[in-house]
């Protein structure tokens, strides 16, 4: 019964709890925009990695005649994500591509930092559910007489779909964990509220286990909606 | 109905095909028998430019495969194929592995694909499967269904690349049975396969590859018993005498 008194201390008092569901707010709200760009700079990265796209097809050189310029450009933007810490690309958008503006708001420049950030692994899933698919069925599709973007919209999405579903869930997952590293560029998330009330309250732990809690939560209601969409996929198998 | 001319197919410095000059008529069944790697499948593939050909040139009822202004699908559409392993499309029912080709391609109505899909369902004796889905079907289900699919095309040559490869030896009969009863009915097949049986029993002619040429290509019968060539009587040999 003590403890119950702490914990009202900690979080009723003063509405403290105001702080986590502001910062709730924003990580949520953070996860959702950079999701919804993500993926719709992943289906445009995997677009042009897949394309056929080769305008110097009648040059001499070799090297050149097989140059696509879409695909290396998607290969550039996926390399470049993919091998430096999402920290850094915070930090470079909000410290030196946003430097000049001021009053932009942190919302904005975590949103679209993630979002870039997440597109380049959106890419990578979508590729490997298209490319992983047997490459006999676009085979067959085509020996069948259908055009090449029938093929694509009635033989390979449908299929790669159900491949890329499930790796697309956990990497919105990974996103709504990894929206807690906006506290760098000063946004007050989640773990920033948590860092808020231990420095009004002086108790460290509470707080953290209390937005532990809460993003267990949120993953698992993810995790939950995954599996039920999986079973209704699995059906037509 | 198809004239193949000094047809050449490499990749980077491998020859698969070289300079393969053979003409194929309406009506008959082709059995190409050879070693592996010897280009029967690659042969086969070029026929509907499933395999970009390096140089040569390859007409089907007149029209000019290597010219960039053909228009592929429409030659595919008249060109059925049948792959080793079936490719039938997983998501979709039998019924709609049928229809899906000519519903988005031919201009016919629903109801005459349909009525068209059941018979060639029938023909192939799995009329029953119609709502079920590929992975409910055995092998050599499997396979005539993909049989019945290219059929749904109307084409005027269907080709085989090893049909009974994948198969489990109690299944390959109800293939080679359908197969044969296309025969009869005066479809053009060409056929690559190791079921030297079906080869002598069905085919009008057999072409021998090996080494990316055709090295002999005449009726099974002599083939079968009185090769000219050394190398086929050496590949028969080993073959038949397991």
């Amino acid at each position: 019964m003590e403890y119950l008194k702490v914990l009202k201390e900690i979080f009723i008092d003063g509405e403290r709890y105001m702080y986590i569901l502001k910062g709730l707010r924003f990580s949520v709200g953070v996860t959702l925009v950079a999701a919804i760009l993500g993926v719709m700079l992943g289906i445009l990265a995997a677009l042009m990695r897949i394309s056929n796209f080769h305008p110097f097809k009648k040059s001499k050189d070799k090297k050149l005649r097989d140059f696509n310029p879409l695909e290396w450009l998607a290969i550039f933007y996926t390399d470049l994500i993919r091998g430096t810490p999402a920290v850094v690309q915070l930090m470079v958008l909000a410290n030196i591509v946003f430097a000049g503006f001021r009053d932009m708001p942190v919302f904005l420049i975590a949103s679209l930092s993630f979002g870039i950030n997440s597109g380049a692994y959106v890419c990578e899933i979508i590729r490997a559910g298209i490319e992983g698919l047997d490459k006999g069925q676009m085979e067959a599709a085509r020996a069948l007489g259908m055009p090449y973007s029938v093929a694509m919209k009635e033989i390979i999405i449908p299929q790669a779909i159900k491949k890329i579903l499930p790796a697309l869930v956990s990497e919105f997952i990974t996103l709504l964990k990894e929206t807690s590293i906006v506290g760098f560029i000063g946004g007050v998330d989640l773990l920033r509220s948590a860092n808020i009330i231990t420095s009004q309250t002086y108790r460290g732990v509470e707080p953290l286990i209390a937005v532990g809690i809460i993003y267990l939560i949120m993953t698992g209601l993810f995790t939950k909606l995954m599996r039920k969409v999986e079973k209704g996929m699995k059906i037509s198998d | 109905m198809i004239k193949i001319k000094n047809l050449y197919k490499s990749y980077g410095k491998l020859e698969v095909l070289k300079d393969i000059s053979v003409d194929i008529n309406k009506g008959e069944v082709i059995a190409v028998i050879g070693p592996s790697g010897s280009g029967k499948s690659t042969f086969l593939r070029c026929l509907n430019k499933l395999e970009e050909p390096t140089k040569g040139s390859i007409f089907i009822q007149g029209k000019d495969l290597m010219d960039d202004k053909t228009d592929i699908n429409k030659i595919r559409e008249n060109v059925g194929m049948v792959f080793q392993h079936f490719n039938l499309f997983p998501h979709k029912t039998v019924l709609e592995n049928l229809t899906l080709a000519p519903m988005k391609i031919k201009n016919m109505n629903k109801e005459e694909i349909e009525k068209k899909a059941y018979y060639l369902l029938d023909k192939v004796g799995l009329k029953d499967k119609a709502n079920s889905y590929p992975n409910q079907l055995s092998g050599g289900q499997k396979q005539r269904i993909a049989i019945a699919r290219a059929l749904a095309m109307d084409p005027s040559v269907i080709l085989f690349d090893e049909p009974t490869s994948a198969l489990d030896p109690e299944m390959i009969k109800e293939v080679l049975d359908v197969m044969r009863a296309l025969a009869l009915e005066g479809m053009t097949m060409i056929v690559v396969t190791h079921e030297m049986g079906f080869a002598k029993s069905v085919a009008d002619r057999v072409f021998f590859m090996d080494q990316g040429t055709i090295l002999e290509d005449s009726s099974p019968d002599i083939i079968f018993n009185n090769p000219t060539h050394e190398r086929t009587k050496e590949f028969l040999n080993k073959v038949l005498n397991r």
